[in-house]
Order: structure tokens, then C-alpha cells, then sequence
């Protein structure tokens, strides 16, 4: 018999996973591997894993110069002599810093340079140096939402439970809060930016923006759900106004206010794109901003497959930590 | 100790049209001695609102009461007082907390805080527990015990406290026969050993025959004391005693009131 209540048994639901991923990959393999949809509008499960890799980590070579004029430098040899390549490499790496480097290609002292008339030593070399696009633009785009996290925290809130606790201040804002909801934030970037020009804080600002329209109320209608009879036994037994809401009815409404609080981060997740559309030098965002234009169509699906797995991880993370947090929720 | 109603009145104001309904209409009541007194009517009639008149707990955002005065040892009340505590049918207990920190609950208060140090608090909890029979499951969470057990943990709440009156609202509603007669027992060795006030509003006779030292039946639409029965017999009183001679009259007595009363609502 179909039970729509029946708890499923650890390692079906692991099947249950890892077979839909397993089949939206498949499919996609197919449509590409076969040629049904172009590489240039669905771009392979293998190419996207190479731009995985990457943006994981590339290397490249790069030639490197140092110039010291021989006055900074003490080298022993005499004037419109030629360098030796022993002491070449002697004097020159010294000059690098970089453990990496042992020996030196190019080196020579040039005798005639008119603003060096006492000498100039140029060393050169190839220098092989990697980074990893993907993580920094992870970490950029990380800070920002745990930035913007923090700020709608400790405006949403506090506003939220204020709103929850008393009607009258409710009446006062609900008519500026709630239809903000509905307003489209994308549409509010321009003005954002008029205002706070295009740095951090316009980003921050966007995000916090987007994610403290749905918090405030969410939040109030945590502590108005709250059954009326806990405020009234508070108030009863001795409490005062603000000990009935701090002691009775905010703990009680504390599982729904995490649930507000873990939509909110979701919801500033498919923000960051948006937030970092305009002069990102880092980030997410930027990444996909910056792939798309080059048509790197594969580099976009590597943006948006990072995006959604760390929103993934985060909603994980903090679903966990409420159900650590508030075991009873689930005994009502 | 006492509790006076004098002449209270209570009337909302109808939800779609203008004026004021009366739902409870001038209530004369004076209790000065420790006992049970078991406030009586249909379902609906307006018991739980005079029980929230006396506890000073006013959620309807209207005035209340709207005629007359309460007074609580002969001052007149107008908020919650630190001698009434009140106990629900829903309980009223914290999920959150342990079975513990349910009782100790109204201790954390700031007002109470202040007049009792640590160690005593700590003592009255232990001493309220033990007194209920919920010793051994102080760390638990009222999740995990039975409704009769949670309504322990509300009358340890309340007589935490210690306070001199009580008003429980059909605290034992919820329950079942067995366990229901376990609490009324309870309740009867806990009223005579704090020698406390207790107003207990139920719609089941035999509850009131059980547990009063006093049944005030209330009418119906609006609210008031329809007839006063005084209850002289030794507590606790057995199921077999609900079957003597005297406890079937005054049983008689009881439903022949409260049939007069609902059908005067008929009419």
C-alpha cells in the first residue's frame, strides 16, 4: 500500500540520490556525446569537467626580469667585464626569492646604460606560476554572503521580533515591509548603485537587500504562531511584558525563526549571480559573467554547478545545526 | 486569603455589527476559606471567561471585566496577582524545556528572582516534583511523558509559586477515567496540604460531586450563578460514594438546575 508517511530505509534513499543524479548525467552525456544539442549551447559532462580542472588549478609560465643597478649589489668583477655564468646564477637568484628557483637562464651586466653609468645587472627566467580561478572567486563570493548574512541578521531580527511581539509596531511597518516582498530587487540594482556606487557595499547591500524582505516576516509570523496560551501562562505566573516574549514566546518560536533564517541564506545563494553583475573583479558571478562573454559555455556551467553545491553544503550545514540546536521541534 | 466578585459583568462587542453582546452578566461570588470550588455549566458558557476575570490575564483587547470589581484579599485587582496562578487544560508546558526547568520556569522571572534566593528555589522544585510524583523524570521533556504526567508538571508549575488561590480550567479534560481519578486525588491531598483556594471550572457532574467542597452552577447566555451547593462530606470521596443516596440528590438537584438553565436557551 502507497503511505505517503512511511520512512524510507537509509540506503534506498542513498540509491534513490545517486540514481537521479546518475540519469541526468546519463541523459546529458547522450544528448551531447550523440550531438543532439551542440557543444555550443550544452557543452559535454567530460568538457565541463576539464574546465573544472581547470579553473581548479592552471599553471603558466611566465618570464620574469629583475634589473639592480650594481651599486645595490655587491658583485666583484671589473668594469665592461662579461659575467660568468657561475656567478650569474650566484648573484641573481638571491634576487628572485622564491625557493622554486635554482638556476637562472639569462644573465649579463650592461655597461652603458645612460642612467646606470656604474653598471646594471638584468637577470631573467621562466617562472611557472599556477592559481586557481575557481577558488578564488569561491572565497569572494563565500565573504559575501556570510557578510551580507550577518548584517540581515542583525537588522532582520531584531525588526522581525519586534513586529512578532507587539501589533502596534507590527501596524507601523508591516505596511512598509510587506509589500517589498514583491518588489523586484533585480530591478532595484540600478538604484543601489546610483546610490551606493559600485563597490563591496552595493553588493553586500543588494544581497542583505534581497534576502531581509522575506526574514522580517518570516520571523513575525514565527513568534505569532506561537500558541497564545504560553503568553498568557508567562504573563500569569509574573512575567513581564518583554519576559513573556524573551522568556515564553521567542524560544517557542526559535525552530521557525532558523527555518527563516536558512531560507534567507538560500534565497542571497541565487542572488550572488545578480549582486556581482556589475563590476565584480572577483567572484562567482563574476566568473560566469566573465565566461559567458567569451561564449566559454562550459566555464558557466562550472559557476553555476559550484553555486548550487555550496548553497547545497550551507543548507545542509545549517539544517543540522537547527536540528541540534532544537531536538523537541520534531517531538510536537 | 479571599477572592470576591462583586457584580462583575462581561460583554464583547459583536464581531460584524455594532453593540455589545453579554456573556457573563453580574456575578456575586465571595470564597475566604481554603477549599474546592467547582465552577459548573455547559460547554461554552462562559466559565473559562470568569476563570481569565480572576487571573487578571485579559487577551481580548477589550476592557475586562466590564461591570463591576474582583477583589483579591480585599483589594481590587485590575492585572494578573502574585496569589492567583492559573493552570490550563492544554497544560501549557514548554516543549523546550526539561520537566525540571517547567517547574523552576516562573521562578526565573524577574519578580520572583528577587524575593527568593537560589537554594530555595532549587528546593521548591525538587520539594514540587517529589510532591507529584515526577522525581525521577526531571530531565526529561514533556514530549515524553503522558497527558496525566503533564498535568502534574502544570500544578507543580503553579504551586511552585505557592500561591493562595488557584484556577484551574478543566485541568483534567483531557484525560482518562483512570488517570483522570489518579489526578483528582492528587489534587485533593495537594489543596489540603498548601491549604490553598481552588476554583476549578468543569462541565462533568460528577467531578464537581468528587472534588467540591462547593458547586456553583452557572447558567447559560449570559453567565451567572444559578444555584450554590454546599458539599459537606469527607474527602476523598470513592466512585462508590458517587453512588450513596445523598450524592444522587444532589446530583438531581445539580441537573435539574442546569436543564432549566439550557432550556431557557432554547426557548
Amino acid at each position: 500500500m502507497w503511505n505517503p508517511y512511511l520512512p524510507l530505509s537509509k540506503s534506498t534513499k542513498r540509491i534513490s540520490t545517486f540514481g537521479s543524479l546518475a540519469f541526468v548525467l546519463f541523459l546529458w552525456s547522450l544528448l551531447s556525446g550523440l550531438n543532439i544539442i551542440g557543444p555550443d549551447k550544452l557543452p559535454s559532462p567530460w568538457d565541463v569537467g576539464k574546465a573544472f580542472a581547470t579553473l581548479t588549478w592552471s599553471e603558466t609560465d611566465q618570464q620574469k626580469t629583475v634589473e639592480r643597478s650594481l651599486k645595490e649589489v655587491t658583485i666583484e668583477i671589473e668594469k665592461d667585464a662579461i659575467l660568468p655564468a657561475e656567478q650569474c646564477n650566484q648573484v641573481c637568484v638571491p634576487l628572485y626569492d622564491n625557493p622554486a628557483i635554482q638556476s637562472i637562464e639569462e644573465c649579463e651586466i650592461d655597461w652603458k646604460d645612460e642612467q646606470y653609468p656604474e653598471g646594471i645587472l638584468w637577470c631573467s627566467t621562466k617562472i611557472v606560476e599556477g592559481q586557481s580561478l575557481l577558488w578564488e572567486a569561491t572565497y569572494w563570493s563565500v565573504s559575501r554572503v556570510f557578510l551580507a548574512t550577518l548584517a540581515t541578521l542583525l537588522i532582520g531580527l531584531p525588526m522581525g521580533i519586534l513586529m512578532g511581539a507587539s501589533t502596534r509596531i507590527n501596524a507601523l511597518l508591516s505596511p512598509i515591509v510587506d509589500p517589498l516582498r514583491s518588489t523586484p530587487v533585480v530591478a532595484i540594482l540600478p538604484i543601489l548603485v546610483i546610490w551606493l556606487g559600485i563597490g563591496e557595499v552595493m553588493k553586500i547591500a543588494f544581497l542583505v537587500l534581497g534576502a531581509i524582505v522575506f526574514l522580517i516576516p518570516m520571523v513575525r509570523d514565527a513568534l505569532q504562531a506561537v500558541p497564545q496560551t504560553y503568553w498568557i501562562s508567562a504573563r500569569d505566573l509574573g512575567a513581564t511584558e518583554w519576559e513573556s516574549v524573551q522568556k515564553a514566546v521567542l524560544p517557542m518560536a526559535m525552530p521557525r525563526i532558523a527555518d527563516a533564517i536558512i531560507a534567507s541564506v538560500s534565497i542571497m545563494w541565487t542572488y550572488i549571480t545578480v549582486a556581482e553583475y556589475v563590476n565584480a573583479e572577483k567572484g562567482l558571478g563574476q566568473l560566469i559573467q566573465n565566461a559567458k562573454r567569451f561564449s566559454a559555455m562550459d566555464q558557466v556551467f562550472v559557476g553555476i554547478i559550484v553555486i548550487v553545491a555550496l548553497a547545497l553544503v550551507t543548507y545542509q550545514l545549517m539544517v543540522k545545526l537547527k536540528q541540534s540546536l532544537y531536538p523537541w521541534e520534531s517531538e510536537l | 486569603m479571599s477572592i470576591k466578585m462583586d457584580n462583575v459583568g462581561q460583554s464583547f462587542p459583536k464581531p460584524d455589527e455594532e453593540g455589545m453582546v453579554c456573556i457573563v452578566d453580574s456575578i456575586d461570588l465571595e470564597i475566604n476559606e481554603p477549599s474546592i470550588n467547582m465552577l459548573l455549566g455547559p460547554s461554552g458558557c462562559g466559565k473559562s471567561t470568569i476563570l481569565k476575570m480572576m487571573g487578571g490575564v485579559r487577551p481580548f483587547g477589550v476592557a475586562c471585566p466590564t461591570a463591576g470589581e474582583i477583589f483579591i484579599n480585599g483589594e481590587a485587582c485590575h492585572g494578573p496577582h502574585n496569589d492567583v496562578v492559573m493552570v490550563f487544560q492544554k497544560y501549557a508546558n514548554r516543549p523546550d524545556l526539561s520537566i525540571w526547568d517547567n517547574v523552576a520556569f516562573p521562578l526565573t522571572l524577574s519578580l520572583w528572582k528577587k524575593r527568593i534566593p537560589p537554594q530555595e528555589r532549587e528546593e521548591r522544585v525538587r520539594e514540587m516534583l517529589e510532591a507529584v510524583g515526577l522525581a525521577d523524570k526531571a530531565a526529561l521533556r514533556p514530549s515524553q511523558l503522558s497527558g496525566g504526567q503533564n498535568q502534574r508538571v502544570a500544578l507543580a508549575r503553579a504551586l511552585v509559586l505557592r500561591p493562595k488561590i488557584i484556577l484551574m480550567d478543566e485541568p483534567f479534560g483531557a484525560l482518562d477515567a483512570q488517570t483522570r481519578e489518579e489526578m483528582q486525588h492528587l489534587l485533593i491531598e495537594l489543596q489540603e496540604k498548601h491549604n490553598c483556594i481552588i476554583v476549578f471550572v468543569t462541565h462533568d457532574v460528577e467531578e464537581a460531586l468528587l472534588l467540591g467542597d462547593r458547586v456553583i452552577v452557572l447558567s447559560t447566555k449570559p453567565a451567572t450563578i444559578a444555584e450554590n451547593f454546599e458539599i459537606n462530606e469527607p474527602k476523598p470521596r470513592s466512585s462508590i460514594w458517587l453512588g450513596s443516596t445523598y450524592a444522587n440528590q444532589q446530583r438531581e438537584k445539580i441537573l435539574s438546575v442546569l436543564h432549566a438553565s439550557t432550556s431557557k436557551d432554547f426557548q
